[in-house]
């Protein structure tokens, strides 16, 4: 199924299995009014705002966490095309199963290059913050406070198929990107799966996730060029990796339009991108709860 | 005292007639407020707790908007309370108002909000470990 909806979307088109939206009998004890409806069209522009607090880890060595005090989400809907919060898309094929988009996107490394310090260290204090860890060079004054700070890295605008399937069982993403921008070269293979469950105005949505960073995308991003290499930063090349994600989102409706979020994320490094020097802790830890309005 | 008695009649004078004058006001308070549906549910089964009360005694019935006929009427009341089993599948409103009259005394507005999407592209906003949206 999941090969059909990737590598064969006509094929998958024209299945004509059940559709999305299945039914439920009407209670016979209960009055009943509206008992069959269709769904009211969905607005094309979405546009929502959550207000409250959070915080998002920086792995980064010399960074500062990242506040989360408002979240945006903005995004337009069309036939197929579609932009939602900076990617670009247009909708391949649509099945009851699944359905599948290409997408360009920002790749999301960057966001962790943007709050980062120059620190001023004495020499015998490696690039990890560990003592002695780097060799002082021949004719360098371990006494002089040297520069250490986090090269500098460009975004990438990575293009790519993504394909959504759900079900009784959940849901599951299967994305595979690659960078059109000439900055990593790389690429990114990642699956999903979710769950949302849902009781009276609480819903609750685990999530877990994978994603393989091919050695170019994670060298450029988190690796130590030649050309980065100081007496206070050794030179690193990153290799290929997975990293390991899980998330989990709880929401209540307090009316049709506003409601309480919370929100927790884990993400687990590739074990050659935690390793590198300029990597001060293994993982991304993020998490936010507040007050959402959806306009 | 004469004068205290004429000040008090006035005061409850005054007070009648502006009963009689201004239109009562009326609450309505209906719980659940809101429906909230799965992606793949097609109506929630409610039973709503109704009440109502109002400052002048007088006949209200209380409407259902997918009804043509009054739900229940209470003859010359302050309060009442009532319980409705319903499907809801879409917004609609609960309506107070006098038998034959058209306009309304109260209302209260029933929403029903669907989480997720038939359009998958409208879920898809998951990626990013910072989203909470």
């Amino acid at each position: 199924m999941v090969a059909g909806c990737v590598l064969a979307p006509f094929a998958c088109a024209q299945s004509g299995q059940g559709g999305g939206v299945s039914g439920s009998p009407a209670q016979d004890a209960a009055p009943t009014a509206h008992a069959v409806s269709a769904q009211p069209e969905e607005k094309s522009w979405r546009f929502g705002v959550a207000l409250g607090y959070g915080r998002r880890t920086n792995p980064l060595i010399q960074s500062q966490e990242i506040p989360v005090v408002v979240d945006i989400d903005f995004a337009w809907f069309g036939e197929r095309w579609f932009f939602d919060n900076f990617d670009l898309g247009f909708e391949l094929f649509d099945h009851p199963r699944c359905t599948t988009n290409i997408v360009a996107r920002l790749n999301s490394d960057l966001v962790c290059f943007g709050k980062t310090n120059t620190r001023y260290v004495n020499f015998s204090i490696g690039a990890n913050g560990t003592q002695g860890a780097v060799a002082t060079p021949p004719g360098t004054d371990s006494s002089v406070p040297l520069e250490l700070k986090v090269p500098h890295r460009d975004f990438a605008v990575e293009l790519g198929v993504e394909t959504w399937l759900d079900g009784s069982w959940g849901q599951a993403t299967l994305r595979a990107f690659h960078d059109a921008s000439s900055t990593h070269d790389g690429y990114e293979i990642s699956a999903d799966y979710s769950y949302r469950w849902h009781r009276g105005r609480f819903v609750l949505a685990p999530s877990l996730g994978a994603a393989y960073k091919s050695a170019r995308l994670n060298d450029y991003y988190w690796g130590v060029h030649a050309d980065e290499v100081r007496p206070t930063l050794q030179g690193y090349r990153v290799d290929a990796g997975i990293g390991l994600q899980a998330g989990v989102r709880a929401t209540y409706y307090l009316t049709k339009s506003v409601r309480l979020a919370l929100s927790a994320n884990y993400e687990r490094l590739p074990d050659s991108v935690a390793s590198s020097p300029i990597v001060a802790r293994p993982y991304v830890a993020g998490y936010f709860g507040g007050l959402a309005w959806q306009f | 005292m004469r004068a205290h008695l004429t000040f008090i009649l006035a005061g409850l004078l005054t007070t009648l007639h502006a009963e009689a004058a201004e239109p009562p006001t009326v609450w309505l308070h209906v719980k659940p407020l809101l429906c909230v549906l799965d992606d793949d549910a097609t109506a929630c089964s409610v039973i709503f707790d109704i009440s109502w009360r109002s400052t002048q005694a007088a006949e209200y019935c209380l409407n259902d908007e997918a009804q043509p006929a009054p739900l229940l009427c209470w003859p010359s009341a302050l309060s009442g309370e009532y319980r409705h089993a319903r499907q809801v599948t879409q917004d609609f409103v609960f309506w107070l108002s006098p038998p034959a009259g058209a306009e309304r005394a109260a209302q209260a507005k029933v929403e029903v909000l669907r989480v997720g999407s038939p359009d998958r592209r409208r879920q898809r906003r998951s990626r990013h470990v910072w989203d909470v949206l």
